[in-house]
């Protein structure tokens, strides 16, 4: 750490890479300041304010480049694997053959936002027929359009049943553009009837055995695709070394959870623990790098809780955060309100848990596969906001939905109910669109409110 | 020592002088929301200092609200309407348990502690449908005068059912409702009941007697009504309704800026 925790924007972290640049930062090859970005029609990245930390540095870096690596892997003969709405699972058996470099095409749903809608990536979707009443996801359709985002992958592979309807009906015209598809099915998780068999998930929840064994089986297709692809057998050991290195990282991202949301000073920014976050499946497109940078980032929070040192005031208001947002200005928006984040649910904390590694690997996959939140009732997302916010001491939550995402219209509701009446805390609701400056002021005003109520119940 | 609370809404911009001692209220205006608002702000705040012959020296704190409070610049801090609506209507309806603050742009459900401490708040999204902007939206329609609604409304034997969600749509459904021979007074009472309802059903469960309705909406007729229909309990009408949410932020100020 080279000097004091602090946010600062992108003129200063560009002034301050010059000197850290001089004093010999050491840095991967695709490092470099992150205001170069800008040039590559990043331009979200002047509007927002950065932890000021070289592991920051690393991550947004490692974040805004995977585009390159792509390309880079895919020209030195790597075979490229797309994984669909699944979040978790098609990756850790992809990054078990050391020919195949898997990534998110879904990713790009982010772009619009990052580019601040320069990438035309939903004009492309408009142009057929995706329109803004889907969710933001169809970017990704915009970006098969365009080809801009990510090289083509050599194989598409997208979870299909329990999940959302845009996201099939955008995979299906993705389909419709000539790629082809490896559809695979996953249930909806529903509680075991009394003479059912059943399984107890990581995660805490239970399934039908006869679900995980469906699960398995649709596994073990995905599975003879990719052997064909990269021309080798999976077996037992080589899906094992895949489970341990994504628990790798799965355990660096927990530790970072505990340490961030549990200091007494939060000693990481929102927008830099959502990014982080967020490579609990981004990771498969390079994890030796992804590993490296959680470590860095690690190291430094550990630093800062240790040494009493953080990004913002103390009696900064403790919230939950449900949803990911898509324009990650509304992250900074909430410590501007004095409020700071202690606990997430970014619709994928299936992957943030520990893929059993005593069980039969394909069983282990089949049971974090049914643990994914999405593929459950919003109740059940309900019952494990509410363990986390016991867990991380969250204050309050704020539900962030998505304009056009329909994951479940009636979620916001649901879960504001059951965490209401289990933990009697309060709770807001807000609407994020992918560039959401001219809402800045009402969303601010219901950020700021639930500020205030926390602290007034703190003096209470 | 006089403090003050600017309300700077979306449709109006109120202030509240009080007396920081005493907590006497000593005067209040209104103006028109405009363009300029940081302007109309201060010409407003100017015009009443010279109205009731207060010096600027006088005012030693001020507290800006509501959805501009960012943009008034002669304020010393800016707190929440949610706070403030709590602060104010809590000093005006201390039995208060939910306040129903139905504005020009938005509207919102605060639940209370009983001791007059926000526990929960709900406010609705960018649609309009729960709002003063619907009334008026039907008002303009209907060539009536917004502040005639309520007088309109009672007349209705058979409120006209409303089934849009958007108020674009739902000046959809008036104008055939209109075509299709409806009376006026069955279509206002059809309205005051949709925007009732689309803001009750913000709260679910949580709407607990005594509930206050305040915000310049509770100024038309028949909304009251409508809201206790639609909550299926007494609704009251809170004294200067237009005003609570400055009286919170002028209270906010005489306690030096502190919520409590």
């Amino acid at each position: 750490m080279l000097d004091e925790p602090a946010k600062i924007d992108l003129a200063e972290w560009d002034r301050r890479y010059s000197e850290m640049h001089l004093r010999g930062l050491n840095e991967p090859d695709y490092g470099g300041p992150i205001g170069r970005h800008i040039a590559e029609g990043d331009h979200r990245l002047s509007s927002l304010k950065f932890d000021n930390s070289p592991a920051a540095l690393r991550l947004w870096n490692l974040l805004l480049t995977e585009e390159q690596r792509l390309f880079e892997a895919k020209k030195r003969g790597k075979k490229l694997v797309g994984a669909m709405k699944d979040l978790g699972t098609v990756p850790v058996m992809a990054c078990s053959f050391e020919t195949i470099v898997p990534f998110y095409p879904d990713g790009a749903w982010w772009s619009p936002c990052i580019t601040e809608l320069s990438d035309e990536l939903f004009k492309a979707a408009d142009s057929i027929g995706i329109d803004e009443s889907f969710c933001p996801v169809r970017a990704v359709l915009g970006a098969f359009l365009t080809g801009d985002c990510f090289p083509i992958p050599d194989r598409l592979i997208c979870s299909v049943g329990a999940t959302c309807d845009d996201f099939s009906a955008i995979a299906q015209r993705v389909q419709a553009l000539g790629h082809s598809i490896l559809w695979w099915e996953i249930p909806h998780r529903r509680n075991p009837e009394p003479d059912e068999k059943s399984v107890r998930l990581p995660g805490g929840f239970n399934a039908p055995a006869c679900h995980v064994e469906f699960v398995k089986s649709e596994l073990s297709r995905v599975a003879v695709s990719l052997e064909e692809l990269a021309d080798e057998k999976l077996d037992n050991e080589k899906l094992s070394r895949g489970i341990k290195k994504a628990n790798v990282v799965r355990r660096c991202i927990d530790e970072l959870r505990n340490i961030v949301f549990t200091a007494r000073i939060c000693p990481l920014p929102a927008m830099e623990m959502l990014v982080a976050e967020m490579l609990a499946i981004h990771f498969c497109s390079d994890l030796r790098e992804t590993t490296m940078v959680l470590r860095g980032l690690l190291e430094e929070v550990r630093t800062r809780a240790k040494s009493k040192q953080g990004i913002l005031s103390p009696d900064a208001a403790r919230v939950f955060w449900v949803n990911p947002v898509a324009d990650l200005k509304v992250m900074n928006l909430l410590e501007d309100c004095g409020g700071r984040l202690c606990g997430t649910e970014f619709l994928f904390t299936h992957a943030l848990d520990i893929i059993p590694e005593d069980i039969e690997p394909m069983d282990a996959l089949a049971q974090m596969a049914l643990s994914d939140p999405m593929v459950g009732s919003s109740a059940d997302r309900a019952k494990r906001i509410c363990s986390d916010i016991r867990r991380f001491g969250a204050e309050a939550l704020v539900i962030s939905r998505i304009p056009g995402a329909s994951h479940c219209a009636v979620e916001g509701k649901i879960i504001s109910n059951i965490v209401r009446r289990r933990l009697d805390i309060p709770v807001v609701e807000i609407e994020v669109p992918p560039v959401s400056d001219s809402l800045q002021a009402t969303l601010r005003t219901r950020i700021e409110a639930i500020v205030e109520t926390v602290k007034k119940r703190r003096i209470k | 020592m006089i403090c003050a609370g600017i309300d700077a809404g979306s449709r109006s911009i109120k202030i509240v002088l009080l007396d920081s001692v005493t907590q006497k209220g000593i005067a209040t205006d209104i103006a028109d929301q405009g363009v300029s608002q940081e302007k109309i702000a201060r010409e407003l705040f100017k015009n009443l200092l010279r109205k009731n012959k207060i010096l600027k020296n006088d005012i030693v704190r001020i507290v800006a609200t509501g959805y501009g409070r960012n943009i008034v610049g002669l304020v010393d801090t800016t707190v929440t309407e949610i706070t403030c609506q709590a602060i104010g209507v809590g000093r005006l309806n201390p039995d208060a348990k939910t306040i129903i603050d139905i504005g020009g742009q938005d509207s919102k459900i605060i639940c209370l502690d009983g001791k007059g401490l926000v526990r929960d708040f709900a406010m609705n999204d960018r649609c309009a449908a729960g709002t003063g902007r619907f009334l008026e939206v039907v008002a303009s329609r209907l060539g009536v005068k917004l502040d005639s609604l309520g007088g309109i409304a009672r007349k209705s034997k058979s409120p006209a059912l409303i089934s849009s969600m958007c108020v674009v749509f739902a000046e959809t459904e008036i104008v055939g409702l209109l075509a299709s021979g409806a009376k006026k007074e069955d279509i206002v009472a059809g309205v005051q009941s949709a925007v009732a309802g689309r803001v009750c059903s913000m709260a679910g469960q949580n709407i607990a007697s005594p509930v206050i309705f305040t915000g310049g909406v509770a100024k038309i007729r028949g909304m009251d009504m409508a809201l206790a229909a639609a909550a299926g309990k007494p609704v009251r009408i809170s004294p200067e309704a237009q005003f609570t949410c400055a009286l919170g932020a002028a209270i906010i100020a005489a306690n030096n800026g502190k919520t409590l």
